[in-house]
């Protein structure tokens, strides 16, 4: 049962830029949010995805761009006006107030009576299953608890978007998964629009309905987890969102197989198709582990020496090399049939059935 | 590393220190305390007559009451005017903190007596505020500024201010941001945001600039005797007054023994009452 009814808001950032003294931590970001849905803004520390966020928050104001919750422009409105609720890494519970304190904070500055903002403490708790820790202080409680509460009190005020900065790096693994869970239950059951800051991928493709990857303050592609995976749309998406092989070479796009690739390291790979970049040229071929197999000596792959085989439960990941040195990763299912090669063995490897490895423009 | 060479054990360490605190503190303090107990002033009989002598007389405990009061009052205006320039200092960009920090610590680089005389400058009859009022035509002679418990009172904030400020920057400077900002995030404005959350949690540092400045202030004695002039009567110039012109040490050691005892008294009552209250403000 939901703990009250949220008109679902869609948030809209156009042209965003913010500049610090020397740097452009954001760089003309345009990104649209839907009502009630979760997306992550993932990238490596520096990339300008908290400076975002609190932009969205309005603790920032922006160089350039404007930022629109549900329809309204909100750059001048300061961040106790804009409805944007931010739950912090660590926290920042008020250690000097208790839980039910806490959770009671927003309504109470809203002047909503002592009666209704005990009702609403009550189903908040209820709703974070924390209903016997309201007058314990956040000293008290563990790093998952605080966490809760955290969100309770955000969530008690009923925002019109949710921001979460890093919500899980200060939790061990096991409480992690946990609360991610948690977390998108919670948010799938009240319907409110979400933005997530994280720099774990493996997060964002578990929890996001779509994930903006960034860089260097830009965004370099906004999408579902299955496109930003399957389908990288620039070198660094492949490169930083699971484990990719990156392997130089050039692309010969006509040719009756299909897009062919030689590669730089020796060998030949026929590729399905030849995205991003499907020019002849020069080019990167972005493989991941699990595109590529052991096959035999007449398919058409590239040739490598098997150096380690880790046996990984289902799957068996393998460390290769090239002619030139460089590392090749494979993974195969531990059972499958086929070629089984020793360490030191030389190896041919093709591509999997439907594998359709990215194309970028090399140099 | 030889057999020999062993580290430091704590109470080694603190040796020095205790040592220069015995000498030049504690036995002092002790000798100060062992004169007022003589009844004559050529202490050649013990006894506690100083101390009857002392609360029986009702000028006395005015002028005890006085200092305290003037103690209070300067406190009092430190606070007033000292917590809005911490909290402005710590909002401030680092550049211009640079510029802050060292205005809000100059006081302290200079004498006492340059900053007292400064203030016997502005308030003096020809001085600044004077010639200001007297040009706006507000007043048509000369005010008497100078030499009033209202005088001392401001004179000794300014010249205490940064014992007031700097332990509450300190204190707020601890403090985590993201509580501020989760304050304004809930919907709480600037100002709910600074009485609930920011003030609460830098109660240790304001306490702490409260009894620095409380204690500082009782005992200014420059500032007392040169912005209050001969009228007014504070405890460190009766101590003077009696050691050296009136030549009765014991009265006087006696006076010195009761300001501090007074003052050490109120300053740990009120941290007891301070730590009643940390116990709920305390991260």
């Amino acid at each position: 049962m939901p703990a009250h009814t949220l008109q679902a808001t869609d948030l809209t950032l156009t042209g965003i830029s913010h500049r610090y003294a020397n740097t452009q931590a954001v760089a003309d970001v345009n990104l649209q949010v839907r009502p009630g849905e979760l997306i992550a803004l993932l990238g490596p520390s520096g990339c300008g995805k908290t400076t975002l966020l609190r932009i969205v928050a309005g603790l920032i104001r922006q160089s350039a761009g404007h930022v629109v919750i549900g329809g309204q422009i909100v750059d001048t409105l300061p961040t106790h006006e804009r409805g944007a609720g931010i739950v912090f890494q660590n926290y920042a519970l008020f250690p000097h107030m208790t839980v039910a304190a806490n959770i009671g904070y927003g309504l109470r500055a809203a002047g909503v009576a002592k009666p209704q903002v005990a009702e609403m403490v009550t189903r908040m708790l209820a709703l974070v299953k924390l209903a016997a820790m309201a007058e314990r202080y956040p000293r008290q409680l563990s790093g998952g608890q605080q966490q809760r509460v955290a969100l309770a009190r955000t969530l008690a005020v009923s925002p019109k978007v949710l921001l979460l900065d890093e919500p899980f790096g200060a939790l061990d693994k096991n409480l992690r998964l946990d609360m991610q869970i948690e977390v998108k239950r919670l948010q799938r059951e009240l319907g409110i629009t979400t933005v997530m800051v994280t720099h774990d991928q493996e997060e964002a493709l578990s929890m996001a309905d779509r994930i903006a990857v960034m860089n260097q303050g830009c965004v370099e592609q906004y999408g579902t987890p299955e496109e930003v995976y399957d389908a990288p749309e620039t070198l660094f998406v492949a490169g930083f969102v699971g484990t990719t092989n990156l392997l130089p070479g050039t692309l010969a796009s006509v040719a009756p197989a299909g897009p062919t690739v030689a590669l730089a390291g020796g060998g030949t790979m026929v590729l399905p198709r030849a995205r991003p970049c499907s020019s002849a040229g020069p080019v990167v071929l972005a493989l991941r582990p699990e595109h590529l197999r052991f096959a035999a000596p007449d398919e058409p792959g590239l040739d490598a020496t098997l150096q380690l085989s880790l046996p990984l439960g289902a799957l068996t990941v393998h460390e290769l090399a090239l002619a030139s040195g460089a590392p090749v990763k494979v993974i195969t299912p531990r059972n499958g049939e086929g070629v089984r090669p020793m360490p030191g063995d030389k190896v041919r490897l093709a591509l999997t059935d439907g594998a359709a490895p990215a194309v970028f423009r090399g140099s | 590393m030889s057999a020999s060479a062993s580290p430091l054990r704590q109470w080694q360490l603190m040796l020095p220190l205790a040592l220069f605190f015995t000498v030049f503190v504690l036995l002092p303090l002790l000798l100060l305390g062992y004169i007022s107990l003589h009844n004559d002033m050529e202490l050649k009989q013990a006894g506690v007559a100083q101390y009857f002598k002392f609360f029986g007389d009702e000028f006395n405990l005015g002028v005890l009451g006085q200092t305290l009061w003037l103690a209070a009052r300067t406190m009092l205006l430190a606070l007033l005017l000292g917590y809005p320039l911490a909290y402005f200092f710590t909002l401030a960009p680092p550049r211009w903190q640079r510029v802050l920090i060292l205005i809000i610590v100059l006081p302290l680089l200079t004498s006492a007596v340059v900053r007292t005389f400064a203030w016997v400058v502005i308030l003096g009859r020809q001085g600044i505020v004077n010639s200001v009022l007297l040009s706006l035509a507000w007043i048509e002679s000369p005010a008497k500024l100078l030499y009033t418990s209202s005088a001392v009172t401001v004179a000794l904030a300014q010249i205490e201010m940064p014992l007031m400020v700097l332990p509450i920057i300190n204190s707020l400077s601890r403090q985590d941001p993201h509580l501020r900002e989760a304050s304004l995030a809930l919907g709480a404005g600037r100002w709910r945001t600074l009485l609930l959350v920011t003030l609460p949690l830098s109660l240790p540092g304001l306490l702490a600039g409260s009894l620095l400045v409380f204690a500082a202030a009782a005992s200014a004695f420059v500032t007392q005797t040169l912005v209050g002039g001969g009228q007014l009567m504070y405890m460190p110039y009766y101590i003077y007054q009696q050691a050296i012109q009136s030549n009765n040490y014991p009265f006087a050691a006696t006076i010195a023994m009761v300001l501090l005892v007074a003052v050490l008294v109120i300053v740990t009552l009120v941290n007891f009452a301070g730590r009643a209250v940390k116990g709920v403000a305390h991260a």
